[in-house]
């Protein structure tokens, strides 16, 4: 299958608009084709061929009691089932009529069209299958136990509404995956891009066994406050609670972000710039929003100083009065959101930040990171695969993992170096950042992970 | 629906496959939020999908599509692409896929609903969500309160070649109440019946109107304006007496991940991790104190993966996990279970819709009730702390070392409850921490708890499962100051 042409998709969603009987409606039209091999030390373990349709309705409707709002959707083309959609969405907006005042739906707004990469779309399953087996041999001559993924994905949408907008785009990204083990030791690496001719699966193939048999034998480590370098990975896991928990207008508004009466404040260090920027082809995403709004480039944190949240129509107030372009699909319980995080490089590479360190730790990923606190944004995860003791700016011996418990705005406000290389780096939970290596003067680790 | 699945099946066959079976799908769900009196969520969906899985020279191939009732092209045509994408991958297996030999189940399953949440008018769904949102914001120092209603419905029709054919229909309805108070420079949120958008529990409104969430909602309110108030919990070393309502997460964590049998083979090492609970440790090892039952039961009354089969057709069962203290079972598949030498799967292969693979889940896993009441434990207790609610958790890949923090905690001193304390946090590893339990409270407090988000697999997939327990009591647990 391929996706739906640019002509499919909006002259779905224009139709639905001008069937509904709403005094407002919104219509999103997706398809997304995916192609994945899970594999492990047997060779492949699950795989799919698989793709999907989502048509989104959003329907207003004006009664004397007020105004009613919803959303249904469907996974299908089929005529007889969208126009049961509709119906639903309105039968829905009618008993949550109420006295609020919304906020109109937007006009016509100039969006560039993203493309997905064709042979991102075209990938087949040899080559996936051919990079299994690259993976499972490497890790095989080590005595390493591999497991990985190798995805390609791409995915179109158009959005419509009854004030004229109509917005459409495509999106791609292809990733591959090792985690390399032996009974002591993992190491992890990946590539992702939007073009999977741009992947380099070999050399996250040597990068993931390198690291596990680097990282062999580690010795355990006392808990204890340590300066650390954070690898991309370790760092992303940390950096992405600035899009879950605190850059959101609604969370701000409610004041239950750490943004709280801060805006403006030099809250880290001055080292630190982040921006969300869904254009910036190291972390690229949609041009526009679930509202159909384009996404602005923002910047968060300018050289340590905290700037405003992120907003969607609802939330503008917040963001003097305009919509940043960070709705997800409405109405929704959730706030807006930046999912396209990027960390301004410093020039210092690897090796000269590890080599600052007295005595410290480095660390290539942190995992299972959550929230403990959300107006500091103290936050609890553990090491995982490989980290290193460094005494004397070099690294001497592999560690056995700690868990930390810190404030992230803490931490980052003694920010003693920047990378200069910015790589794409997800974590256990959704989202990705574009971020360099980051030197901590401090973190704190609370537990061992090899017995509390 | 059959018709289309045993299309599928039999072109597959035709193809050269030794084993074929196909899910056809229809999901439907809806969402109502009030948060701080205004309506913010009104939503719905429906899907309806193909899955074809077939093995091929000892590899799977899967291929899923959305489905048209009258497209018996676009069966066969996924069953064209798992064939074909199984011939692909199999030379790349260095073992071949091994399924257990199980009876074909036939017949078909539907959960026990009173009030059909689907067929109710939105306006009585949306009733007690409004009088409870008014409620909590009855305080000023209420920032947000939120209502919450969800119900899915999943109704499956599976067959396989080999003859099973069955039909179930799922259905789930919850929801829950949230006020979160900002006062005296701190910010806390307390919940009911449970937090991050409250319980869920097989059948229909009905088990919404059990919670009464009128009912609670000024203690809910009141408790998240103390508690902002109240002093932090102190660090140290303390007995745990947990609520059964956040007992049921470390179950989930701690057991009930630990004992998934592909992490144990090390096949999910590449997203969630892999577990200490290897098997060279089945029966030998002391996972808790004599008092801990830990059981799987995917037949268990309130179990939201209470079913008649699992997505590769293996009927519901019921297995102890750890008995009297120790490991004795994992939760499996067919393809997996070959590794054990009873060679059955436990069925516990689920996908999380027509779009995904099966891969192996947690079912309903369960404490056993113990003898003890909560009264009696609380006095018996001379300096603890009861955590209630569940804030914040976290496990590492292996599932040893956790960190938990609870809504709410109360001191206990002297046997008697002393004062509020927020952010209770504990952490520690799994089997000194069961190996800690000395008591659990008797069948009057049990009670199981839904779990709608349980994350797994690469691409990720959510599945959905219950947990019940008494409260119980671990001695000596960690504390990290609030």
């Amino acid at each position: 299958m391929t996706l739906f042409s640019r002509e499919e998709a909006l002259a779905l969603a224009r139709e639905i608009v001008a069937e509904s009987p709403a005094a407002e409606t919104e219509v999103t039209v997706e398809s997304t084709v995916d192609r994945f091999v899970r594999y492990a030390h047997v060779g492949p373990t699950q795989s799919a061929d698989r793709e999907r349709v989502d048509v989104a309705i959003r329907v207003r409707v004006v009664r004397p009691g007020g105004v009613g709002e919803a959303r249904a959707e469907a996974s299908t083309l089929e005529r007889a089932t969208l126009e049961h959609t509709l119906a639903h969405a309105l039968e829905l907006a009618e008993a949550g009529v109420a006295p609020d005042e919304l906020v109109p739906l937007g006009g016509p707004v100039e969006v560039a069209e993203s493309r997905a990469a064709p042979a991102t779309l075209a990938h087949g399953f040899e080559a996936k299958a051919d990079a299994v087996r690259r993976a499972v041999a490497r890790a095989g001559e080590h005595g390493l136990e591999p497991a990985g993924l190798y995805e390609t994905c791409a995915t179109a949408r158009a959005l419509v509404n009854s004030r004229g907008r109509e917005v459409f785009g495509e999106t791609s990204r292809a990733s591959f995956s090792l985690v390399a083990s032996s009974a002591t030791s993992s190491g992890f690496a990946d590539t992702i891009a939007s073009d999977v001719t741009a992947l380099d699966v070999d050399g996250a193939i040597e990068r993931a066994v390198d690291d596990a048999l680097r990282s062999r034998d580690p010795r355990p480590i006392e808990p204890g406050t340590y300066e650390v370098v954070l690898a991309p990975h370790a760092a992303s896991a940390l950096l992405l609670f600035f899009a879950y928990e605190g850059f959101s207008a609604r969370s701000f508004e409610e004041r239950t972000s750490f943004l709280t009466d801060r805006v403006g404040e030099l809250l880290v260090s001055e080292r630190f710039t982040l921006f969300d920027d869904a254009r910036d082809p190291r972390n690229p995403g949609w041009l526009f929003d679930g509202e159909g709004t384009p996404r602005e480039r923002l910047l968060l944190f300018d050289r340590g100083r905290a700037q405003p949240p992120v907003s969607d129509r609802a939330h503008a107030r917040s963001t003097g009065g305009r919509s940043t372009g960070h709705a997800v699909a409405q109405p929704s319980s959730q706030g807006p959101l930046p999912q396209n995080l990027v960390v301004q490089a410093g020039d210092a590479t690897l090796d000269e930040l590890i080599g600052r360190i007295e005595r410290g730790l480095y660390v290539t990923q942190l995992h299972y990171v959550n929230t403990i606190e959300p107006h500091e944004l103290v936050l609890t995860g553990v090491i995982r695969h490989a980290a290193w003791l460094v005494e004397k700016g070099k690294l001497v011996a592999p560690v056995a993992g700690l868990r930390f418990t810190d404030g992230l705005v803490r931490a980052l406000a003694d920010l003693r170096g920047v990378g200069a290389k910015v790589e794409r780096a997800g974590a256990l939970f959704d989202g990705e950042v574009a971020t360099p290596a980051l030197h901590l003067g401090s973190l704190h680790f609370t537990s061992s992970t090899r017995g509390a | 629906m059959e018709r289309l699945a045993k299309a599928a099946i039999e072109r597959g066959l035709a193809l050269g496959a030794s084993y074929v079976d196909a899910r056809v799908e229809r999901i439907a769900s809806e969402t109502l939020v009030v948060r701080n009196d205004r309506l913010n969520e009104v939503s719905a969906r429906e899907e309806f999908g193909l899955a074809v899985r077939a093995l091929v020279g000892g590899a799977f191939g899967f291929a899923a599509a959305p489905l048209s009732l009258d497209d018996a092209g676009a069966a066969l045509a996924l069953a064209d692409r798992a064939v074909a994408l199984a011939r692909v991958l199999a030379p790349a297996r260095t073992r071949p896929v091994e399924l257990s030999e199980e009876s074909a189940a036939v017949g078909e399953y539907r959960t026990p609903v009173a009030i059909d949440p689907f067929a109710l008018r939105d306006a009585e769904k949306l009733e007690p969500l409004r009088a409870a949102c008014a409620e909590l914001g009855k305080r000023p120092e209420v920032s947000v309160r939120e209502a919450s209603f969800a119900c899915r419905s999943r109704v499956q029709w599976f067959a396989s070649s080999e003859g099973a054919a069955f039909h179930q229909e799922l259905v789930r309805t919850g929801g829950g109440i949230a006020a979160t108070a900002a006062a005296s420079g701190e910010v806390a949120t307390r919940s009911w019946p449970a937090s991050f958008g409250g319980d869920h529990q097989p059948g229909g409104f009905e088990r919404v109107l059990e919670f009464d969430l009128l009912g609670h909602a000024p203690r809910v309110r009141d408790e998240a304006v103390e508690l902002c108030a109240a002093p932090p919990c102190e660090a140290g070393r303390r007995d745990l007496i947990l609520a059964s309502n956040l007992l049921m997460l470390v179950i989930h964590e701690t057991v009930g991940h630990a004992t998934e049998l592909d992490r144990a083979l090390g096949c999910e090492a590449d997203l969630a991790g892999h577990s200490f609970a290897t098997v060279d440790k089945r029966g030998s090892l002391l996972y808790g104190s004599p008092w801990v039952e830990l059981v799987a039961d995917s037949l268990a009354q309130g179990g939201l993966d209470t079913r008649g089969i699992d997505d590769e057709g293996v009927r519901s069962q019921r297995w102890p996990l750890v008995h009297a203290g120790r490991f004795v079972d994992f939760q499996s598949s067919r393809e997996w279970a070959s590794a054990l030498e009873a060679r059955k799967s436990h069925g516990g292969a689920r996908a999380q819709s027509w779009y995904h693979p099966p891969i192996v889940r947690i079912t309903n896993v369960s404490l056993e009730p113990g003898a003890w009441d909560l009264d009696a434990l609380i006095a018996d207790t001379a300096d603890g702390i009861v955590c209630d609610g569940v804030k914040m958790w976290s496990i590492d890949e292996a599932r040893r070392n956790f960190q938990f923090t609870a809504e709410l905690g109360w001191e206990v001193r002297g046997g008697k409850r002393a004062r509020l304390v927020r952010t209770p946090t504990f952490t520690g590893d799994t089997l000194d921490f069961w190996r800690a339990c000395d008591a659990v409270c008797d069948a009057s407090h049990f009670r199981m708890w839904g779990v709608t988000n349980c994350g797994k697999g690469n691409p990720i997939q959510e599945a959905e499962m219950s947990h019940g327990a008494s409260p119980a009591r671990f001695r000596g647990v960690r504390f990290l100051a609030g």
